[in-house]
C-alpha cells in the first residue's frame, strides 16, 4: 500500500507544494501484498533498509505495497520529479527461489512486461513513460519468489529473507551515490 | 467464422480483470465478459482473532480504498459490542472518511478516467496516459497533485496515518483532534475544495459537452440502484438505511444488517466474483433486453438513490443533475457526473466538520466489553456499499466474517455494459484501439476496484482484449 505515513519523515513539511517523494533525488518503492507470502518481498526490503541501512536525507523509501499506481500517478503529473526510481518487487523469471536480479526497462520483452506486473499493468507502462517522457532514471530491482499462495498466507520464504540481504547490498550504495 | 475478443488488462483500473468478447460468423459481438481473479482467504485469515484486531487488518486487503474498509469494520466492531461512539468520535470518522473520498474521486477524475476525456477516447495510446494529462493540462496537473498531497497531509495529523489507518476503534476514534490542528487542516480542507468546485465547472464546461453523445449511449443499460441515505433521504456515506431502488424509480429501505434478506450471490463459473442481486426478485439475470435483479452501487447510485445532500453547492449541483438527467439515471458515463458532485460534497462536509465547535471534543470514546454476537457494519465505499458482518464468541473472538465490496456490487451491471459498448462499437468484425477503450470506458466509469477482491498470482496483467473465432480459436489480442 502506498505508505504516506511511513514516508512522512521525508516528506515535505505542510505548506510545502508537493509530497517528498516527488522532490526527492531517489525514490526506492517496495510493491507487494505482505499478506501473499513472498509477494512481500518489495515492503520487506524497505522495512529492512529502514532498520539497517544509513538512508541520506535527498532519499525517500517508501512502501508502495498493492497501489504503486498511484504513487506513480503522482510523480507522473508533478512538476518536480526525482532523479532516480529504484523499484523493488517480486517477478517469476524462471530463475532459482531468492535470486535477486537488476532489470532495466528495456529489458523487458512484451511477455516480460505482462509477468512483471504482478500488481497493475499500467505500473509498467507509467515506469516507461516516466522513464522515456520524465527522464527519471528507471531501475528494477526484483526478486525469483518461492512461495506465492493462492490464498491469505504472509510471510516470506527462507530463499526470498536471504533475498532481502541481497538486496540492501544493492540499493545501500545507490542511495548515497 | 466468429471470434473472440479479449481485453486484458483493462488500464487504469485498480486491480485486474480480463475482458473476453465473442464475436458472431457476421463479426457482431455474440457475448461479452468481464472476469477477475479473486483473492481467496481474506476472511478465513480473520476467524480466530480478537475482533478489536479487525479494522487494523482489514486496511491491509488492499492500498486503494483502506479508510473505507477501516470505518466499516470500525462500525461491525461498534455492533458486536453493542455501543455508539460519542458524536465528536463519529464526526471524526467522517471527516476522515470524507477526506479520504476527496483523494479518491480526485484520482479517479483527472488520473483514471480523464485521458478518456480530457484527450480524447480515440488519441494515440502513446498519449493517451497520465503524462499526456500533466502535458495538456499542466496547471491543473500540479493542482491535483498538490490537493491529493494536501489530502494525505489532512488524514496524518487525524489519525496520524494517512493509509493502513489505525485510529478508527471499537466504541469511536482513538486520537482527538487539538485547536491548533484543526485550524492547520482548516485552510488545507478550503483548498481541496476550491479544486473541487473548479473540477465539476471544468468538467461541465470543458469536458462533458465534447462527449454528451458518448454519456448518452455508451454502456448504456437498465437497471436498479443501492445507497444509503438518512432517515429522511439526505445522501449519507456514512452511516443510514439502505434504500434499493427498482429500475422505475420506486425503492424499499432497510437497515445494513439485514443485507441478506434483500441481497442474494449468484455465481458463474468462468469468474471468482460473485454476483450479487435483488433477492426479492427470485434470481439474477444480465439480460440486456430484459435484465432481471441487476443494481448497481457507487456515486451515480447513490446520486440517484437520496433525495437531497445536505451541503449547499452540492446540492445545487445536484438539482441541476437530476433536472438535466432525470430519476433514476441510466447513463453509465454520468457516473464520472455525480462522482464530481460527491467530491464537492464531501470537500463541503469536510469543511463544516473542522468548523463544528465540537469536533475538538476529547470525549471521543465509549469502553466495550467482548460478548458473543454478530455486528454489521456498512459505509459507502468510493466505489460502492462496503459491508462487513462479523460473528464473535463470548471472548470476542471472531467466529465468522462475510465481506461484501463496494465492487462486488456492480459485477453484474459492470459485465452488462461491457457488452452494451462492445455491441455498439465493434461491428462485422471491425475494431481498432479507440473502439476497444470505448469499451475499457464502459468498465472505467464504474471506478472499479478489484484489489479487494483480486490479486492475479500468475502475474497477468489487468486488461487485454482477445478476439477469437467462432470455433473458438484466439485470432488477435490487443493490449
Amino acid at each position: 500500500m502506498p505508505s504516506y505515513a511511513d514516508s512522512q519523515r521525508d516528506f515535505t513539511e505542510p505548506g510545502e507544494d508537493l509530497p517528498g517523494f516527488c522532490q526527492a533525488d531517489t525514490v526506492v518503492m517496495g510493491c507487494g501484498n505482505r499478506l501473499l507470502g513472498d509477494d512481500g518481498f518489495g515492503p520487506a526490503v524497505i522495512s529492512y533498509l529502514r532498520d539497517y541501512a544509513p538512508v541520506p536525507k535527498r532519499a525517500v523509501l517508501l512502501d508502495a505495497g498493492t497501489g504503486i499506481s498511484r504513487l506513480l500517478f503522482d510523480m507522473a503529473l508533478s512538476p518536480s520529479r526525482p532523479r532516480r526510481l529504484i523499484v523493488v518487487d517480486a517477478m517469476r523469471l524462471g530463475l532459482p527461489p531468492g535470486t535477486v536480479s537488476v532489470l532495466p526497462l528495456d529489458s523487458f520483452t512484451p511477455d516480460h512486461t505482462r509477468t512483471f506486473a504482478e500488481h497493475q499493468e499500467p505500473t509498467s507502462c507509467l515506469l516507461k513513460e516516466l522513464r522515456d517522457l520524465s527522464g527519471i532514471e528507471v531501475t528494477l530491482l526484483v526478486a525469483e519468489p518461492e512461495f506465492m499462495p493462492g490464498e491469505v498466507s504472509p510471510g516470506l520464504s527462507p530463499a526470498i529473507q536471504r533475498a532481502v540481504l541481497k538486496a540492501r547490498e544493492i540499493i545501500e550504495p545507490a542511495l548515497v551515490a | 467464422m466468429s471470434k473472440t475478443l479479449v481485453i486484458q488488462p483493462v488500464t487504469r483500473i485498480e486491480g485486474h480483470a480480463k475482458v473476453t468478447v465473442q464475436l458472431d460468423d457476421a463479426g457482431n459481438v455474440s457475448d461479452a465478459r468481464v472476469n477477475v481473479v479473486e483473492l481467496r482467504g481474506f476472511e478465513k485469515f480473520c476467524i480466530g482473532r480478537p475482533v478489536e484486531e479487525l479494522p487494523r487488518i482489514v486496511t491491509s486487503i488492499c492500498g486503494v480504498c483502506p479508510w473505507s474498509h477501516h470505518l466499516a469494520s470500525a462500525k461491525a466492531c461498534d455492533a458486536v459490542f453493542g455501543v455508539e461512539p460519542p458524536p465528536a468520535g463519529r464526526k471524526l470518522r467522517e471527516l476522515a472518511n470524507s477526506i479520504a473520498y476527496t483523494e479518491e474521486h480526485i484520482l479517479h477524475f483527472y488520473f483514471l478516467a480523464g485521458a478518456d476525456f480530457i484527450l480524447g477516447p480515440a488519441a494515440d495510446h502513446s498519449i493517451r496516459n497520465v503524462i499526456g494529462i500533466a502535458s495538456a493540462v499542466p496547471d491543473v496537473a500540479k493542482r491535483v497533485v498538490r490537493s491529493r498531497h494536501l489530502g494525505a497531509r489532512m488524514l496524518e495529523i487525524l489519525s496520524g496515518k494517512s493509509i493502513h489507518p489505525v485510529a478508527g476503534v471499537p466504541g469511536g476514534f482513538s486520537k482527538a483532534l487539538t485547536a491548533e490542528e484543526r485550524d492547520k487542516m482548516l485552510p488545507m480542507a478550503e483548498e481541496v475544495l476550491e479544486l473541487a468546485k473548479f473540477s465539476i465547472a471544468f468538467a461541465k464546461s470543458d469536458v462533458f459537452p465534447k462527449y454528451l453523445d458518448a454519456v448518452k449511449t455508451l454502456g448504456v443499460i437498465k437497471t436498479g440502484f443501492l445507497g444509503t441515505v438518512t432517515k429522511d433521504g439526505t445522501l449519507d456515506l456514512y452511516d443510514g438505511v439502505l434504500r434499493m431502488m427498482q429500475a422505475d424509480g420506486t425503492y424499499e429501505e432497510f437497515p445494513c444488517d439485514k443485507y441478506t434478506d434483500y441481497i442474494g450471490e449468484h455465481i458463474e463459473p468462468w469468474t471468482y466474483l460473485k454476483f450479487p442481486y435483488m433477492k426479492k426478485v427470485g434470481k439474477l439475470s444480465m439480460d440486456l433486453d430484459n435484465p432481471v435483479g441487476v443494481y448497481r452501487t457507487n456515486t451515480l447510485a447513490r446520486i440517484n438513490v437520496c433525495d437531497r445532500i445536505r451541503t449547499p453547492l452540492a446540492q445545487k449541483e445536484f438539482e441541476e443533475f437530476r433536472s438535466k438527467f432525470g430519476r433514476p439515471v441510466q447513463l453509465t458515463l454520468a457516473y464520472h457526473w455525480a462522482r464530481l458532485i460527491e467530491l464537492l460534497y464531501n470537500a463541503e462536509y469536510a469543511v463544516e466538520l473542522l468548523k463544528s465547535p465540537d469536533i475538538t471534543s476529547t470525549d471521543i470514546r465509549v469502553p466495550v466489553k467482548p460478548r458473543a454476537a454478530r455486528g454489521v457494519g456498512c459505509v459507502e465505499a468510493p466505489r460502492g456499499t462496503l459491508i462487513h458482518d462479523y460473528e464473535t464468541d463470548a471472548d470476542g473472538i471472531v467466529t465468522n466474517v462475510n465481506l461484501i465490496v463496494g465492487t462486488t456490487h456492480n459485477n453484474a451491471p459492470i459485465n452488462m455494459s461491457v457488452k452494451k459498448a462492445a455491441i455498439d462499437n465493434i461491428k462485422g468484425g471491425k475494431y481498432d484501439q479507440g473502439l476497444l477503450n470505448m469499451v475499457e470506458m464502459a468498465i472505467r466509469a464504474y471506478d472499479p476496484c478489484l484489489s479487494c477482491a483480486t490479486h492475479d498470482l500468475d502475474g497477468h496483467i489487468p486488461v487485454e482484449i482477445k478476439i477469437l473465432a467462432s470455433d473458438g480459436e484466439t485470432v488477435a489480442v490487443v493490449r
